[in-house]
């Protein structure tokens, strides 16, 4: 086992961790399970190139953000705001039948080919860390997703709107009683977990090629991955996507075989032991 | 993980089904049963080739479907694990033909034994769980079940991605049917006809029975029936096996027709597209999955052509999900109400 | 429960109509083949037209047309137009064989071509007696599909797996680098590809130190990559297709891996559709190349001209193979003077006729079209990337003898 296998693993665990902190943050507030996540990622990859090829790459990891925030808020008024008193798992079904209809869409936008993006300038290299070469990109991509992580921690715990989304996220009812406007903080949780799924879209895009079933690939990984954390628990899903990452790797290292089972494996035994999660409900 | 209802998604009505355990309905269904049945094994005389080719998938994938529905409709459990006794049911067969050369008869049962043993195992680790976790566990464990068939060490016994070529001599033959005769649909056809049939009235016996109510009872209210005295955790594991039973039989029967496995059989968008199906025909009546698997059918013959299949059927779950709750059966059965009342 | 019984016999009875919906009008099955008449040969096509592989499905099409057209203004072939009948799949097995059925049933289509991939050709093959169809494949190269999934209504037009990686034998030995990794896909093309290298490789004087194999849809090869590095080789024989080498080229030169390798053999890797999305670092890779498309004959300079003028691109070995295969059904119809089945099937039997890649043979042992394979090198011309072709060699010394798995 060497140095670089390990920093393969924190590369997949960040792109892990930055989608799964959206989902499990959704999943928290509205109790829905977003089968969506994973479209969202592939749209954000497919804009992101598109930005990055016709304007700049760093553009586009503030771009791709705001346009799926958009889309994100699209998503709560049009869908979990109205549908709001249904069933969880109505919603978590009507998320299923939108990734469909959105990578279509996507086919018919970009078309069928595989994309590729080379990484920014400066970037396309590879740089000495631990002894060994690494890819500067990646080493960026883990930079970008620990700073994120912080930075959201930071933010649900000392912050008023942290502080509100923790609150609504135990229990969303109690919180609307005592005051908390409940509408506006899911709208904000809504659109900052679409601008995550976007984020590690267009960061995707140099890392691993851009095609039309990249969210497929991930969204049950993701899935499991919020899953094991803690349902609804930010930190939670965060630590468990790094980890898995890492464990994924490595264990491909050893057993290409027993690395595939590896996530499956983790999920039953957390649901059927700890069901609330390795995190328990703790939001952040 | 946070216990949902899934009342909203399985019936048409919260209220479960009145029961009336007379005879004259026990007559009635049996009678229109057999009716059914007839008039269905007269379906090569009128149809053509290829429309008979539409019908058998239709009823392959319709067994599953059956199974998707029965746990649906009678615990409120929302499965995206059927591939899994469908796809095992098709790979014991094809392991069946070609590892130990049986025959296709034996093969077949082979096939259906596996698929249910995969049900039974299955069962016991998820009929404790409900609504999305229930869901999230059929879906990670069936998806378990695909990476490990497509693994290099897997090879030799699954064929992994290139899947599983089932050679039957052509000496061999099922129910008097040469392994050609097998891929005539027209001759095919009563070899999935009479078990989807059989399986309907099965299904729908069940129902009715003292076990069908104690079902209900768990659906309801899980926590009640177990204070009452029940044993809640056989009940549902026996109707899981027998839906995955329902299952395996359409798997070993797919096989046996296409003479041919590969793990798109066991993968995520089957599971999805099944589910869906069977939702969109509606999960709240005992034919309802049949509908939308028939649908689905026709749906990826005529309208696949761009490959936009997918996009049709999102907005149909959609649409379903938001206007027509309990699907295009529930919806004929409420205005069917409205019409009488 | 008393409305459960009519809804049900209702609902049931609108789920046949529904599955019998569209039938009407259906009876248009077998096209009448019997005597001297002008019926049309009909070809269903069914190319993906989803998914990674979707541009080769329509670059096949291509093909096709282009030998349509050529004889249909020629007056057709034996007297009989061209028709092509075209089908799409999602590249799902189940899917094509939809298709398949619908287009001989329905539509009258007595030969199919365009299926794309190894798993759709096998499956295809267990339904052709029944369908009474010939099928002609010109991309699925698995060595299973003239071996133990060898039907005798099924004609194999591109080479084999076997065929390509015996190509690359010869030149092996004159390719820089001893210590050799193989880096290929887990599929039978990957598997069989590895074992021919490693046999040829040793035959060679050459090491193997590492052979690894990766799940199709890989999309993170970091780990793969940092074991090649670890390995110390200084070649690499890689098998990697589609968006699966498109990722495998692009993490490797960020990880800056080609430094290491003296040599980089890539097999169905590198094809000419992905020169400009593999980009320039590709320059100096072998690869095994199915189809030259300056050869020097009457035969492929017609066909090069003909598809450059309505396509505005040179062909490539998908198109151009899918070309021979209509070219190889076209030979068997002149010769049976018939477009039944049974008689075209049986007048290919070791039918040798020219073609673009010279003359070919139609095995009847096992359905394999005996045509040379050859060796390109990635070179900087002046459009771009192109193919240089170092070697080429016959059908006589890349083709094993037929399978004995295969029985016609």
């Amino acid at each position: 086992m060497n140095a670089a296998q390990v920093l393969n693993g924190i590369a997949l665990g960040s792109l892990l961790m930055v989608l799964s902190s959206g989902l499990a943050m959704i999943y928290g507030l509205r109790g829905v399970t977003n089968f969506a996540h994973g479209a969202l990622y592939m749209v954000g990859a497919y804009i992101g190139y598109s930005v990055a090829r016709h304007l700049d790459f760093w553009l586009a990891l503030v771009l791709v953000p705001l346009a799926l925030a958009a889309i994100g808020v699209l998503l709560e008024f049009v869908f979990f705001r109205p549908l709001q008193n249904r069933s969880h798992m109505e919603v978590g079904l009507v998320t299923f039948g939108l990734a469909l209809i959105a990578e279509r869409v996507v086919v018919l936008i970009w078309g069928e080919k595989t994309l590729s993006l080379d990484p920014p300038a400066g970037f396309s290299g590879t740089t000495s860390l631990l002894g060994v070469d690494y890819p500067t990109y990646r080493l960026g991509i883990i930079a970008i997703a620990i700073v994120m992580a912080a930075a959201l921690i930071v933010w649900l715990r000392h912050t008023r709107t942290g502080l509100y989304i923790r609150a609504a996220s135990q229990d969303i009812e109690t919180a609307g009683i005592m005051g908390v406007d409940v509408n506006r903080i899911s709208l904000i949780v809504v659109g900052l977990g679409a601008a995550l799924a976007g984020l590690a879209g267009a960061l995707a895009a140099p890392y691993i090629s851009v095609d039309p079933s990249m969210g497929d690939k991930f969204l049950i990984t993701v899935l499991i991955v919020v899953v094991v954390g803690g349902v609804g628990s930010v930190g939670g899903a965060m630590a468990a996507g790094m980890g898995l990452g890492v464990i994924q790797t490595v264990v491909t290292v050893w057993s290409p075989s027993v690395s595939v089972v590896v996530p499956y494996a983790a999920l039953v035994v957390v649901l059927l032991w700890r069901p609330r999660g390795l995190a328990g409900r703790r939001t952040a | 993980m946070t216990v949902t209802t899934a009342g909203g998604v399985t019936a048409a009505e919260a209220v479960p089904e009145t029961r009336q355990r007379s005879r004259r309905g026990l007559v009635i269904g049996l009678g229109a049963a057999v009716v059914a049945l007839a008039a269905g094994l007269a379906l090569p005389y009128v149809a053509d080739t290829y429309t008979m080719g539409l019908a058998a998938d239709a009823a392959l994938l319709g067994l599953p479907a059956l199974g998707i529905g029965f746990l649906a409709r009678h615990l409120g459990l929302i499965s995206l694990g059927h591939t899994a006794f469908f796809g095992s049911a098709a790979y014991g067969f094809g392991i069946a033909v070609t590892q130990f050369g049986w025959g296709p008869m034996p093969s077949v049962m082979f096939g259906v034994l596996a698929g249910t043993a995969i049900a039974l195992l299955m069962g016991v680790l998820v009929v404790r769980a409900s609504g999305m976790g229930f869901l999230m566990l059929t879906l990670a464990l069936s998806q378990a079940l695909y990476q490990l068939c497509v693994q290099t060490s897997f090879r030799p016994l699954t064929g992994a991605y290139d899947g599983l070529v089932i050679g039957l001599g052509s000496d061999t033959s099922f129910l008097g049917l040469s392994p050609a005769d097998l891929q005539d649909p027209g001759l095919f056809w009563p070899v999935v006809w009479v078990p989807l049939a059989v399986g309907l009235v099965l299904v729908w016996l069940v129902g009715r029975s003292r076990f069908g109510t104690t079902l209900e009872g768990i659906r309801e209210n899980e926590e009640r029936m177990r204070f009452s005295g029940y044993n809640t955790f056989a009940p549902r594991l026996a109707a899981f096996v027998l839906s995955g039973f329902l299952a395996s039989l359409g798997g070993a029967l797919f096989a046996l027709n296409a003479a041919y496995v590969s793990p798109d059989v066991l993968g995520f968008a089957r599971a999805g597209d099944s589910l869906i199906a069977a939702m969109v025909g509606g999960l709240g009546t005992l034919v309802g999955p049949l509908v939308g698997t028939a649908l689905y059918v026709w749906g990826e013959a005529r309208l696949n052509s761009s490959a936009n299949l997918h996009l049709y059927t999102g907005i149909a779950l959609i649409v379903v999900l938001v206007f027509l709750p309990g699907g295009i059966t529930g919806t004929l059965q409420r205005l069917w109400k409205r019409v009488k009342r | 429960m008393k409305k459960t019984v009519p809804t049900a016999a209702i609902a049931l009875a609108i789920s046949v109509a529904l599955a019998a919906c569209g039938s009407s009008g259906g009876s248009s099955t077998a096209a009448d083949s019997s005597g001297a008449d002008a019926s049309p040969i009909k070809i269903a096509l069914i190319p993906p037209s989803t998914g990674a592989l979707a541009q080769y499905g329509a670059d096949g099409v291509k093909g096709w047309e282009i030998a349509a057209e050529e004889v249909n203004a020629a007056g057709g072939v034996a007297g009989h137009p061209v028709e092509l009948i075209k089908k799409t799949t999602d590249g799902q097995s189940s899917t094509t064989l939809q298709a398949a059925r619908e287009a001989v049933t329905r539509d009258g289509a007595r030969f199919i071509g365009g299926v794309m991939s190894s798993t759709e050709a096998a499956a295809l093959n267990a339904q052709l007696a029944a369908l009474g169809a010939l099928a002609f494949n010109a991309t699925a190269k698995t060595i299973d599909l003239v071996g133990k999934q060898c039907v005798a209504n099924s004609f194999h037009i591109v080479q084999t797996d076997l065929m390509d990686i015996n190509a690359l034998a010869a030149t092996l030995t004159t390719m820089p680098g001893t210590r050799w990794a193989i880096q290929a896909v887990d599929y039978s093309t990957g598997h069989t590809a590895a074992e021919a290298f490693t046999k040829a490789a040793e035959a060679a004087g050459k090491e193997i130190v590492l052979q690894q194999f990766a799940p199709l849809n890989t999309t993170d090869f970091g780990s793969y990559i940092t074991k090649l590095q670890d390995s110390g080789a200084d070649a690499l024989f890689a098998v990697e297709y589609g968006a699966d080498g498109v990722a495998f080229v692009k993490q490797a030169a960020q990880f800056g891996l080609s430094t290491q390798f003296k040599t980089v053999l890539g097999f169905n890797m590198v094809s000419e559709p992905l020169f400009s999305v593999l980009g320039d670092g590709i320059t100096g890779y072998y690869n095994n190349v199915g189809y030259d498309v300056s050869a020097d004959n009457e035969l492929n300079k017609k066909f090069v001209a003909a598809y450059t003028a309505k396509y505005g691109e040179a062909p490539y070995y998908v198109p151009a193979d899918n070309y021979l295969a209509a070219m190889t059904l076209f030979a068997g119809i002149e010769k049976a003077g018939s477009i039944d089945p049974e008689d075209v099937r049986d007048a290919l039997n070791d039918l040798t006729f020219d073609s673009l890649v010279g003359e070919v043979t139609m095995r009847g042992a096992d359905h394999q079209l005996l045509r040379p394979s050859y060796l390109g090198q990635v070179v900087q011309a002046d459009g771009g990337l192109a193919f240089k072709i170092l070697d080429s060699a016959p059908a006589s010394e890349t083709t094993p003898t037929p399978s004995p798995d295969c029985k016609l």
